[in-house]
């Protein structure tokens, strides 16, 4: 008991000055603290600018690599699109007139009829890759009804029925904004189709608080949480990166039976050009 | 007991008593510099000549703020007239230093 009174009454600073020193050191008032044998020089207010700089400075980095990768895949997209597909169509046209030509030979027809259903299937590969590369749907459309048809699409190849909640009506976004909300989705869904194990999913997109928010959820086997914060998870600090590029925050809960949910949050000043309805 | 006080500082402005201040500063770090002003500011608006500023730089004589129970520069003691007041911060709250200085509503 002695020894704790000791101990309590060593500073000899009364509460209210403590109080009063906590709150210079909080709000970053203070250039230096003297200790028993040395005096250190702190400065709080400039090494926070400095954080803060970095930290614009990572946002930015973020923002030139996403935009770079998004020209890149529209490139490649374009080069896919116009040189295999252009020529493909020749070649199907091309088997069309041997076809027209050959008549009679049977084992011509024949090796016809599967080469024009390999370069059938070929042009839906090549469609399809340069759609995944640069979706053209997402300038048509428009975000909203691009989200729906991904959804459409993931029951499609996975035979996972997946749901496309909205309250956005026909709110318009910016392309940097939409891609960005585009590319999170998208990477959510091929999470769920090679790990979730999961029977059902769900993509929601609504506004709260002058907030835009992404919700992609399943009820799969869930994600550890040191798979969320590891370095090796290339896909979700691609995801973390483009929502932070935006100003915007994510964060992936995961538990075994009640699946995975991916949440991003987006200011709505950064995405949204004007909305025309909320439904 | 606050009240009363601070009453005595403002009898002391009245009578038009010397102000009698030591701040403590680390040298010239951005704190200290803003603390200098704002004393050398709020001592011209509020007390007419009548102060005297003992600036101590810790970082060359930290023995002083050692004796005067000093743990974070910027402080500010008010030596004269009693009752002795420390004030820690770049002293850029107006108001609050005033208040604590018992000089609120003396402007001379």
């Amino acid at each position: 008991m002695s020894q704790r009174k000791r101990l309590v009454h060593r500073p000899k600073i009364r509460m209210k000055e403590a109080q009063a020193l906590v709150h210079a050191l909080k709000t970053h008032q203070v250039d230096a603290i003297l200790g028993e044998r040395h005096i250190m020089v702190v400065r709080l207010k400039q090494a926070e600018e400095n954080l803060k700089k970095s930290r614009d400075q990572v946002r930015a980095l973020a923002t030139s690599l996403q935009s770079i990768r998004e020209n890149e895949r529209t490139v490649i997209a374009r080069d896919i699109h116009d040189e295999l597909g252009q020529k493909l169509t020749s070649l199907e046209l091309g088997l069309s007139w041997l076809a027209q030509v050959t008549p009679k030979q049977r084992p011509v027809q024949e090796k016809i009829g599967s080469l024009s259903a390999l370069v059938t299937t070929l042009i839906q590969s090549v469609q399809r890759i340069s759609d995944a590369l640069r979706p053209g749907v997402l300038e048509e459309l428009g975000l909203v009804k691009t989200l729906k048809s991904e959804a459409r699409a993931f029951k499609e190849h996975t035979g996972i029925p997946c749901l496309f909640e909205t309250n956005m009506g026909k709110a318009k976004f910016d392309r940097p904004g939409s891609v960005a909300i585009f590319r999170i989705a998208q990477e959510a869904l091929t999470n769920i189709a090679r790990h979730a194990d999961a029977s059902r999913a769900m993509i929601a997109l609504t506004t709260r608080n002058n907030d835009l928010i992404l919700t992609v959820n399943d009820n799969g086997k869930g994600i550890a949480k040191k798979r969320v914060l590891s370095a090796h998870s290339l896909g979700i600090i691609g995801m973390r990166e483009r929502a932070l590029a935006l100003d915007g925050l994510l964060s992936l809960r995961g538990s075994t039976g009640k699946g995975t949910t991916l949440t991003v949050r987006i200011p709505l000043s950064r995405v949204l050009i004007g909305r025309d309805s909320v439904s | 007991m606050k009240a009363h006080r601070r009453e005595r500082g403002r009898d002391a402005t009245a009578r038009g008593a010397t102000y009698i201040f030591r701040l403590f500063v680390a040298g010239n770090e951005s704190n200290s510099s803003q603390a200098k002003g704002n004393l050398a500011r709020l001592c011209e608006e509020h007390l007419n000549g009548h102060f005297e500023i003992e600036t101590v730089n810790v970082l060359r004589d930290a023995a002083t703020a050692y004796k005067n129970n000093v743990l974070l520069t910027p402080t500010l003691i008010l030596i004269k007239p009693p009752p002795k007041v420390t004030v820690v911060g770049n002293l850029s709250d107006n108001r609050q230093v005033l208040a604590a200085l018992g000089l609120t509503g003396n402007g001379r």
